[in-house]
């Protein structure tokens, strides 16, 4: 079937518009971070510790303030609790600690079900909590751009009449598609706004590189690449890059706060840190980019697998050591390494972070400089 | 035993409630370690690097086995553990997560190697070019085996010790496990508020009855229970330990899976032009890379002949010229003499006989000549396949070899145009169809040498022995000659065919792989997504008689998260026993919104707005605490 080039231009349009979109999502996210009433971390501990105080009316028998506050909360339940009711929730809330950012976790709006009033009291659960002006724009933001980029990306499928990663251009549309959708889940799902802009600036100059230097019009596909397989190993690499970018922004947002944390133990100036100080502790980014690698990880796995399985039915071989696939294994392998990396003493923290980066840092190099300039079976890139 | 961090003189509840150090809870958490393999190290614990050291000498006493902290391990001093002690400390080193961790870096620095530079087994031809343009540095390169890293003795060495170094991690934690699982699960500790996660309310219920309305629920749950006075333990999710034994043994399935490939399959190579037909032999094949066990008898005895091949093109627009469908039309049988079939070989469409099979990996022209040497003799009348050196007008070279012809040998090389163009006096291709073939061709004469001295690529004529004729290098349409000078006779350009390069291979252990790679990820996806947890109950009266419910929850391998929802799921699903039983018997009214809850809301001053992001709601709290709030307990 021929080109629909009416189409592929529409499709053009809408990933153009969707880049602008971005911009301005980066730039509510940004904004949240300048205007967003949001109490800073020190501010919320001295908060919390004010709480504590109140509710320690009775018995205070450690002078550590953890202790403090868990007989507190106890005395609270056992003076205040009415005996002939249950479920007078009175755990303890999470003690405010070094970073001072665990206040207690029961500051949910009040009102919620009888359920969630207890959620409330369970330490080590967080409560649900609203979001602020600025990120409501940003996520409104976000959602209208990930539609354009959707769009784009369907109607140049539709303008080729096949799915719409064949060559380099539309595999790097399609996985930073996946990284917005991707990211929009965490966010929901984590409450993690504050990687909008992170996540946004990278995704804004990745899509706009993608439409201005490795442009390729709509086509047809070469021979070695009209099978289903494409749509299955193609897909999984295509999902896998795009949640392993997101856990790549998360893992350098990491450093950052990392080492902005350090230098606030060690009492030394910490130079322009206005972002650093509004953003999570680094083992919740840590924890983050861990949970996001290990969303990753067994989608590249099935991906690497695929990719076998279509080189045994088109090559002959499963495995035949083309450049691409020798990357996609050091890549595989380098993941593994981080996720080992998690649990060995004395490697996790930073040295993990940075295995994870240099994991990353392995896929784009397959991405950009193997396909591109490394002749091999994987030459597809469309790019002369 | 120092999950919970505890400074050593003061001594934990949890420890001092469990004697038997089987049954701490917070130790057995630990073998659970979300990658497969073990360490001493704790989740819960850490996040300074710092703190992870003594925490690690701390563990040693309870992971007797399985991957451990080498630098944890104490080194043999001198000769007096003997070769045995010397033996037991190499294979702790070997098995420690550490030296895994190594292990898998070098595979991944290995690797480069094997992409950047061109390898004997996928490229040969660019191996013999490097050592032509580099031969010094190709000659070191060679040496250390980098033109052949997934074969060489180093590359095998690394991943034979990382397999070893799993084998011995994963040997002792399947015993682990079905030990485990034999035994009920530990204790509950005697804190449970010093759990990650805990929640406390009151009850009028006496205890054994809340207690047991607690293990009811936990056991519809699917968990295992263990009760004792005053509390109760509950724990799931041995699956995912199953999961990650699954992983690390199908790796090693997979590797075996690869060797069977290596030693009993083959691969190999045949260009075949169209009309013509070749067996599957030694001796038929251009290439033949056999696996260690396979002789010239395991080949298996099909014969293809090919009919008709046709390739298609984009015709128009900015893609012009890039190929668009491949089709060769053959013909084959299993054995010689047995009935032909008819068969359509495309890419991605290979022709399986006997589980060898034929794929179609290439495509060319081969340009027919007739030639007559000075005798009037025609010495030479078939198609000669020439090699595409450029893809977008599939310019192709080769030559034609005549050595037998009189009075001289005769040698001719050159290119041929499928669609040829006239561009500023200079012959080129302009598309890759054949829509103005023509050949373009330089003549020689003399010895072409091919009885003796090395043997000589088919595709290019070694013109040591031969000199040039003078005859002008005019292209030839079909159907037009070329008259040699002096008499040496004519070669007339009749027309042309297509030509096929099929790959033939054979693997039997790719069934194997198949599988192991399906038990690769479904061990993966069980040791992600399946959670190993805990849930502790303890009930007991306080000073006024009431009843205090204590739950306490905790989990060490909750990759994907979620454990904070299932713990208040459980919370809220038994204190809502309690409370039914509760409504049944007294009369109702509960207020669950408790006094401090109130506070709690009122004291956030600005409302319960613009919070968004980090700090004390985020959800990441779900996991393990902070080391200092376990320090400080």
């Amino acid at each position: 079937m021929p080109v629909n080039s009416g189409l592929a231009d529409i499709s053009n349009d809408f990933l153009l518009t969707a880049v602008v979109i971005y911009a301005l999502a980066m730039l509510a996210y940004a904004c949240d971070f300048a205007y967003g009433k949001k109490k800073l971390p020190a501010l919320r501990a001295a908060k919390a510790s004010t709480a504590v105080a109140k509710a320690s009316t009775a018995v205070a028998a450690e002078p550590a303030p953890d202790e403090v506050a868990l007989v507190g909360a106890k005395s609270t339940a056992t003076a205040g609790g009415i005996p002939s009711t249950v479920g007078t929730p009175s755990a303890v809330g999470t003690p405010p600690t070094g970073g001072g950012a665990g206040a207690a976790s029961g500051d949910s709006p009040s009102g919620d079900a009888a359920g969630s009033g207890l959620r409330g009291a369970i330490k080590g659960v967080p409560d649900r909590e609203s979001v602020g002006r600025w990120v409501t724009i940003a996520v409104v933001l976000t959602s209208l751009g990930l539609a354009a980029h959707l769009s784009g990306v369907v109607l140049r499928g539709l303008s080729v009449h096949r799915l719409p990663w064949g060559d380099m251009y539309e595999f790097v549309t399609a996985l930073t598609c996946v990284a917005v959708a991707f990211f929009l889940g965490v966010m929901i799902r984590y409450r993690a706004y504050y990687l909008g802009l992170f996540v946004m600036a990278a995704v804004v100059l990745v899509l706009g590189l993608a439409e201005t230097v490795i442009y390729t019009p709509a086509g047809p596909l070469v021979p070695a690449l009209q099978s289903y397989w494409l749509a299955i190993h193609v897909t999984a690499m295509t999902l896998a890059t795009g949640v392993f970018f997101v856990a790549a922004v998360i893992g350098i947002a990491y450093l950052f706060v990392d080492r902005h944390a350090r230098r606030v133990a060690a009492g030394r100036p910490t130079g322009s840190d206005g972002i650093l100080r509004r953003l999570p502790r680094p083992e919740v980014l840590d924890r983050l980019a861990y949970r996001t690698v290990v969303f990753g990880f067994p989608i590249w796995t099935f991906g690497v697998m695929a990719g076998a399985i279509w080189a045994d039915r088109a090559w002959g071989s499963y495995w035949s050591w083309d450049p691409t696939e020798t990357w996609a294994f050091i890549t595989w392998v380098v993941y593994a390494c981080f996720l080992h990396a998690r649990a060995t003493a004395g490697w996790r923290g930073r040295r993990a972070a940075y295995i994870q980066l240099a994991g990353f840092a392995c896929l784009l190099f397959n991405v950009l400089v193997i396909s591109l300039l490394v002749p091999g079976l994987h030459s597809y890139a469309g790019l002369t | 035993m120092t999950w919970l961090r505890t400074p050593p003189d003061a001594k934990p509840d949890a420890q001092a409630a469990t004697p038997e150090g089987r049954s701490d809870a917070a130790v057995d958490v630990q073998d659970v370690t979300p990658e497969g393999h073990r360490d001493s190290v704790v989740d819960i614990q850490d996040v300074t690097p710092e703190g992870h050291r003594d925490a690690a000498a701390d563990m040693q006493d309870v992971t007797p086995e399985g991957h451990r902290d080498a630098a944890a391990t104490p080194r043999p001093t001198g000769l007096s553990l003997g070769v045995v002690g010397w033996l037991r400390w190499g294979w702790r080193q070997l098995t420690s997560m550490r030296t895994a961790l190594v292990l898998l870096f070098l595979l991944a620095a290995g690797s480069v190697p094997g992409s950047l530079l061109p390898q004997d087994g996928t490229n040969p031809s660019s191996v013999a070019q490097y050592y032509s343009s580099h031969p010094v540095l190709a000659r070191i390169l060679g040496d250390l085996g980098l033109f052949n890293v997934f074969g060489a003795p180093w590359f095998a060495a690394i991943y034979i010790l990382l397999f070893t170094s799993l084998v011995g991690c994963v040997l002792p934690r399947t015993l682990r496990l079905v030990g485990s699982a034999r035994q009920p699960p530990p204790r509950a500790p005697g804190n449970l508020s010093r759990l990650p996660f805990a929640v406390s309310y009151a009850t009028p219920l006496a205890p054994e009855t809340a207690l047991e309305s607690a293990a009811k629920a936990l056991s519809a749950k699917r968990f295992r229970l263990r009760t004792g006075p005053g509390w109760v333990a509950a724990e799931k999710g041995y699956l995912r330990e199953v999961g990650n034994l699954l992983f690390h043994m199908a790796l090693l399935g997979l590797l075996v899976s690869i060797g069977l490939g290596g030693l009993f399959g083959y691969k190999a190579d045949r260009l075949l032009v169209t009309g013509t037909s070749f067996a599957n032999t030694v001796t038929a094949l251009d290439e033949f890379h056999p696996g260690r066990l396979v002789g010239p008898d395991n080949l298996q005895p099909f014969t293809v002949t090919l009919d008709h091949f046709s390739a298609s093109y984009v015709t128009s627009g900015a893609l012009v010229g890039q190929p668009a469908a491949f089709n060769a039309r053959i013909r084959y049988s299993a054995s010689p003499g047995d009935s032909m079939h008819s068969y359509d070989l495309a890419v991605n469409h290979p022709l399986i006989v006997d589980g060898a099979r034929v794929f179609l990996i290439g495509h060319g022209y081969a340009p027919e000549f007739r030639i007559t040497d000075g005798t009037g003799r025609v010495i030479f009348d078939g198609a000669v396949p020439f090699v595409p050196v450029e893809t977008t007008g599939l310019v192709s070279e080769g030559a034609v070899k005549v050595p037998d012809a009189s009075p001289k040998g005769l040698g001719f090389v050159g290119v041929f145009l499928p669609s040829a163009i006239d561009v500023g006096g200079k012959l080129e291709s302009y598309f890759p169809a054949p829509n103005n073939p023509m050949v373009s061709l330089v003549s020689y004469a003399g010895n072409l040498g091919m009885n003796s001295g090395p043997s000589q690529s088919v595709y290019s004529l070694d013109t040591a022995g031969l000199h040039e004729l003078a005859v002008s290098p005019r292209p030839l349409a079909i159907g037009q000659s070329i008259k040699l000078p002096n008499g040496l006779g004519t070669l007339t350009y009749t027309g042309y065919r297509q030509w096929v390069s099929l790959a033939i291979t054979y693997d039997p252990g790719q069934t194997a792989a198949l599988w192991s790679g399906i038990a690769v990820l479904a061990g993966l996806l069980l040791s992600f997504m399946v959670r190993r947890r805990r849930v502790f109950v303890r009930a007991s009266t306080d000073e006024t008689g009431n009843t205090i419910v204590d739950l306490g929850g905790l989990t060490r391998s909750d990759a994907a998260g979620g454990f904070e929802d299932e713990f208040a799921g459980l919370a809220t699903e038994i204190s809502g026993l309690h409370q039914a039983s509760t409504d049944a018997s007294q009369s109702p009214g509960p207020d669950l919104e408790a006094p401090d809850r109130t506070d709690r809301t009122d004291r956030e001053g600005s409302g319960p707005s613009h919070r968004e992001g980090s700090g004390p709601s985020d959800p990441e709290q779900s996991g393990p605490p902070d080391p200092e709030q376990s320090a400080g307990e």
